[in-house]
């Protein structure tokens, strides 16, 4: 299988960069998912699990709280302003009053797009 | 003429000035490192996105959106963020900036329009407090640390688009430095509202031609504040390494000029402190010759 390039930027970092299969997103209209060599596109993403594939397996998940979307050439850029690897959050930590002080309807987002993950 | 004691004690002030300075010089230069680090950080998240507005806005110059200028509007509301540092002791910086907004408010206001204020940093604050009278709108300081967080951009690109859509702004224009090396720092004015057409660069992207979802207008209106809320956020780093940067060769040179006024200080120490020997010297020779 061939692959293309994901970079995903955020203001404080670079926060990956690889060449991966197949990568879904969470896109304010639904989910989607981008191969290589896809048309120039330009979307937004709500709040969700970003699912990244290499060689059929899942490698990595992320916790978005949306973004924008930019695919040209055979490359595909990620800008979010807040991204969290879910193995370092869990259901749990995501509704604790330390872990971040967003409003109440993003922390439901948050909990359910995770709770999503680990039952599926 | 002092006398040697008053050239000891100027000698050993003048010492501990120099330490003063001399560490004030390492702090900064350490500073200056992680702010420029900082600064590089952001880069690549600006870069892009600045790059995906410009591309879009250029496709888009004939419409009108959200965030373009206003045409129907004569008395124009502009507000200037004006960011400076919270601490002085950094050469010319704070004066550059102060200068700086007080010519362009001046420039403003004789063009009939008004304005009104953001300050980020004190020393800015503190200075046109007088001068801006009631038209400040908000005040923040203390925002490095322990380091500038991007809430703080997205909190005043908030407040600027509140007033923008609710017709009470029509202009706003970011004062801040521009870093260019440690030595060397400008200050500039960009303007974030609004959207500057003329802004997209050289080289052209308008032949990509993007499949937008939803559609192209609601992902401009959802990246144009992203896009400001980054800009607002570059600039405040790039202010912190250049008052770091501007702080290093202020105290740099504050060292040295301490070295010279040690050296002069010791040299004329050393040959008043031989005069006097000599007129000693003197006396007691002539006065045995005399008997």
């Amino acid at each position: 299988m061939k692959q293309f390039k994901l970079e995903i930027i955020s203001p404080n970092e670079i926060f990956f960069e690889k060449e991966i299969d197949l990568v879904i997103f969470p896109g304010s209209e639904g989910d989607f998912g981008i191969l290589k060599n896809h048309m120039p596109f330009l979307t937004s993403l709500r709040v969700g699990i970003v699912y990244i594939y290499l060689d059929k397996k899942l490698i990595e998940t992320f916790l978005v709280t949306g973004g924008i979307i930019e695919v040209s050439g055979n490359k595909c850029s990620l800008l979010t302003e807040e991204i969290i690897n879910t193995n370092s959050v869990s259901s749990e930590t995501v509704t604790d009053e330390s872990f971040n002080k967003d409003d109440t309807n993003l922390k439901k987002m948050k909990d359910k797009a995770l709770k999503k993950l680990y039952y599926s | 003429m002092p006398s040697l004691k008053d050239l000891r004690n100027r000698i050993s002030s003048v010492k501990s000035t120099k330490k003063i300075t001399s560490a004030m010089k390492m702090v900064a230069a350490a500073k200056l490192k992680r702010a420029q680090d900082n600064a590089e950080k952001t880069r690549p998240y600006a870069r892009k996105l600045s790059e995906i507005v410009s591309s879009l806005v250029d496709n888009n110059k004939s419409k009108e959106f959200k965030y373009s200028e206003k045409k129907t509007k004569k008395n124009k509301n502009i507000l200037l963020i004006v960011c400076s540092a919270d601490r002085g002791l950094c050469g010319g910086f704070n004066g550059s900036i102060i200068k700086f907004s007080k010519k362009l408010s001046e420039k403003i206001i004789r063009s009939g329009y008004k304005v009104s204020y953001i300050f980020v940093g004190k020393k800015a604050y503190q200075s046109l407090q007088r001068y801006c009278g009631e038209s400040i709108l908000e005040f923040f300081y203390d925002i490095a640390n322990p380091s500038i967080k991007f809430d703080l951009a997205k909190s005043i690109r908030d407040k600027i688009l509140e007033l923008f859509l609710n017709n009470s702004m029509d202009e706003c224009h970011l004062i801040y430095t521009e870093f260019k090396s440690a030595i060397s720092q400008t200050v500039q004015s960009m303007q974030l509202l609004p959207l500057n057409v003329l802004d997209a660069n050289g080289e052209n992207n308008s032949n990509r031609s993007y499949d937008f979802e939803p559609s192209e207008e609601e992902i401009l209106n959802e990246i144009i504040p992203k896009n400001i809320a980054i800009q607002i956020h570059t600039a405040l780093l790039e202010n912190l390494a250049s008052e770091q940067g501007s702080r290093m060769t202020a105290m740099d040179n504050a060292t040295r000029n301490a070295n010279d006024m040690i050296d002069d200080l010791t040299l004329f120490y050393n040959r008043s402190r031989q005069a006097l020997i000599t007129k000693e010297l003197i006396e007691i020779i002539s006065g045995a010759e005399a008997v």
